[in-house]
């Protein structure tokens, strides 16, 4: 076998994997895709060809399902966490990249650990908690609950954007008058602007697709999309069609989010400083 | 406009002395620039200065005010960074015109001073443009007219053209001493480059291990060094140090030549300073002794000998047009008026 043979065949090999590998990954979303536009009764049926509907997207809105509010719902929950986070997430990321503390990487280890808690160990303790508190299904609970979720996270993401701005351009803007704020300001934010963008989206979606939390602590008035999935079980069994429409709505925002991070992200990654 | 005053200046990292209880005085509109070798506390001195670093112990005086407690900001210092610290989200226009942007001066009068500053650096033609699309020697100007858009009370300037080629730094060297005497600000200039700081510096501080070694005008320190190191650290070629001894008023090598008469009492051992310049190359047998070549270097401007001298190798500058070959021998002679004796065991200067 000549190198150029070889190469061809390991080529041919390749994109047989890749193929492969996009075909496992994609039959769900397909399967769904076509689900969504179909009746009740094509859908137990492989036919790629069917009359496509647009009716099951108008009856999860309506009554009973009332998609519309588990919508509302999680937007809310899921912008106001990413509201807070952020900035919160900045400071401290920023104190733990220029400041040296007494306890600092115990902190940030710690900070960390949280994320290894299996969420069903705490999530009693919530439950608990947010009863006595009057803070079951509320979307201040969940807002609350989403906060301590992606706080670490975001901390640890924005750290290592702040920790790629150098610190001679700081110490500059500091001798040429900012007061520590104004460095802040003037130079960390915009420098750090793509990384905290892309931050941001990640908590988005952690936020927007998290499920246990709201499953155990919301049942009426604060219940988010993926656990309105669960409403789609009628006497006929599992309503496919239903279930299909609403994932759909769930996952338009995560396309739309994850082609900004992926043209954001190469930014917040190559950014950096002039030298 | 002010004079610096450091007393008893300290800076320890734990056990680690970066600078070790110096006192400076740096006069009103002196340019005064700390030389020493990488790691001896130059940088340290010029952040404590700027307020980037907190001194363990001692203060620093600003004109008449003490700063050691006072911001960054409310020192009136500019700063030149070795690699600039531009600030790569902005334009060239507002780089230069953040130090008055921030200190909040009349919009009116942003734009004129920004624009004369850009002139004085020749970087008008470059308002628009970010940091990323410039060259070395023209981010290196940008940080410049960031200094100069304001008349602060100080400059500071940390190797600020360590980052250029060669050539360019030749040029903007002579562009900042342009700059500086036009200027009169109160100039601190830290390099490692003895060129630099001779061609620069109304006074040199030497420095090594966080102690200056002598603070002298760039003749004094070239023409009475305080000591071997600052001896062997300012000139280029480095000034040849001979092992030997003091007898009977002449300095003997180790290797027992009896080589010039110097006006020093007897001792067992001293080391003899001269310059390369101060070598004076003859045909064999007509200098005061002779001596194999080593190497021979011809830089355009003159010769450089290599010569082999008992077993220490030592360097003498030649005319320009003398042409010799490796293992030829030739005769040196040194000249009387220009030599330095050195204690070993101190390091310390001899006087004579
Ligand atoms: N933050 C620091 N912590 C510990 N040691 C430091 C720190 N900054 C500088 N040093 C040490 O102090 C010494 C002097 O540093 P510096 O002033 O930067 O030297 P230079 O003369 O090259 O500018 C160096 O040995 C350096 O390693
Ligand atoms: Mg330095």
């Amino acid at each position: 076998m000549t190198g150029k043979q070889k190469k061809q065949i390991f080529g041919a090999i390749q994109t047989a994997l890749i193929l492969i590998a996009m075909f496992i990954m994609l039959v769900p979303i397909i399967w769904i895709f076509l689900a969504a536009f179909k009746s009740h009764v094509d859908v137990y049926q492989l036919k790629l060809f069917f009359t496509p509907t647009l009716e099951n997207f108008s009856v999860v809105f309506d009554d009973p399902y009332r998609l519309g509010e588990k919508l509302l719902n999680s937007t809310i929950v899921a912008f106001v966490t990413i509201l807070f986070a952020i900035p919160i997430a900045t400071l401290a990321a920023y104190s733990f990249s220029r400041f040296s503390m007494r306890g600092e990487t115990l902190m940030l280890v710690t900070i960390l650990a949280t994320q290894f808690v299996p969420a069903v160990v705490i999530i009693l303790p919530f439950f608990v908690m947010f009863r006595d508190i009057g803070l079951l299904d509320t979307r201040l609970g969940l807002i609350l609950v989403n906060l301590a979720i992606v706080m670490p996270f975001a901390i640890w993401m924005i750290k290592g954007f702040i920790d790629g701005i150098p610190m001679d351009t700081e110490e500059a803007a500091m001798v040429d008058g900012s007061s520590r704020l104004q460095v802040i300001r003037n130079i960390v934010l915009p420098m750090a602007a793509p990384g905290l963008l892309t931050s941001a989206i990640f908590c988005f979606i952690i936020a927007w697709n998290e499920f246990l939390f709201a499953l155990i602590l919301t049942n009426k008035d604060a219940v988010t999309l993926p656990i309105g999935l669960g409403l789609f079980k009628g006497e006929e069994g599992d309503l496919w069609n239903l279930l299909s429409a609403a994932g759909i709505i769930i996952m338009a925002p995560m396309f739309v989010l994850a082609l900004m991070i992926r043209k954001y992200f190469v930014q917040g990654m190559t950014m950096g400083a002039v030298r | 406009m002010a004079e610096i005053k450091l007393n008893n200046l300290t800076k320890r990292w734990g056990d680690f002395i970066g600078v070790d209880d110096q006192s400076l005085h740096i006069k009103d509109r002196e340019f005064l620039v700390l030389l020493g070798p990488s790691g001896c506390g130059k940088t340290t001195t010029m952040r404590m200065i700027a307020g980037l670093e907190e001194p363990t112990a001692g203060e620093i005086w600003i004109g008449d005010r003490m700063v050691n407690d006072d911001l960054p900001k409310d020192r009136d210092v500019a700063m030149v960074f070795q690699n600039y610290g531009l600030y790569p989200h902005m334009t060239i226009f507002d780089n230069i015109a953040y130090p008055l942007k921030v200190r909040g001066t009349d919009k009116s009068e942003i734009r004129p001073r920004v624009e004369k500053a850009a002139e004085q650096v020749e970087l008008t033609e470059f308002l628009h443009r970010k940091p990323k699309a410039l060259s070395g020697g023209q981010r290196q100007r940008v940080a410049l007219a960031r200094a100069i858009v304001r008349t602060p009370k100080v400059f500071l300037m940390d190797e600020p053209l360590s980052n250029l080629d060669a050539k360019l730094r030749v040029t903007m060297r002579a562009e900042l001493k342009h700059l500086s005497r036009a200027l009169q600000i109160t100039t601190v200039y830290v390099t490692h480059d003895q060129i630099e700081a001779m061609t620069l510096a109304d006074r040199v501080a030497v420095m090594k291990n966080g102690i200056i070694q002598q603070l002298g005008t760039p003749d004094d320190i070239y023409n009475n060094p305080a000591n071997l190191f600052v001896a062997g650290f300012i000139g280029s070629p480095a000034m040849n140090l001979i092992n030997g001894s003091v007898t009977d008023g002449m300095f003997v090598t180790t290797g027992g030549t009896r080589l010039v008469p110097v006006k020093s009492p007897d001792r067992e051992k001293a080391i003899l300073g001269v310059r390369a310049d101060d070598m004076h190359v003859h045909e064999a047998g007509q200098g005061d002794i002779d001596v194999t070549i080593y190497a021979f270097e011809n830089t355009g401007e003159s010769t450089l000998l290599t010569v082999q001298w008992g077993k220490q190798r030592v360097i003498a500058r030649g005319d320009r047009h003398l042409r010799k070959d490796q293992d030829d021998v030739v005769g040196i002679s040194l000249n009387q008026d220009h030599l330095y004796l050195f204690d070993p065991e101190t390091e310390d200067r001899i006087e004579m």
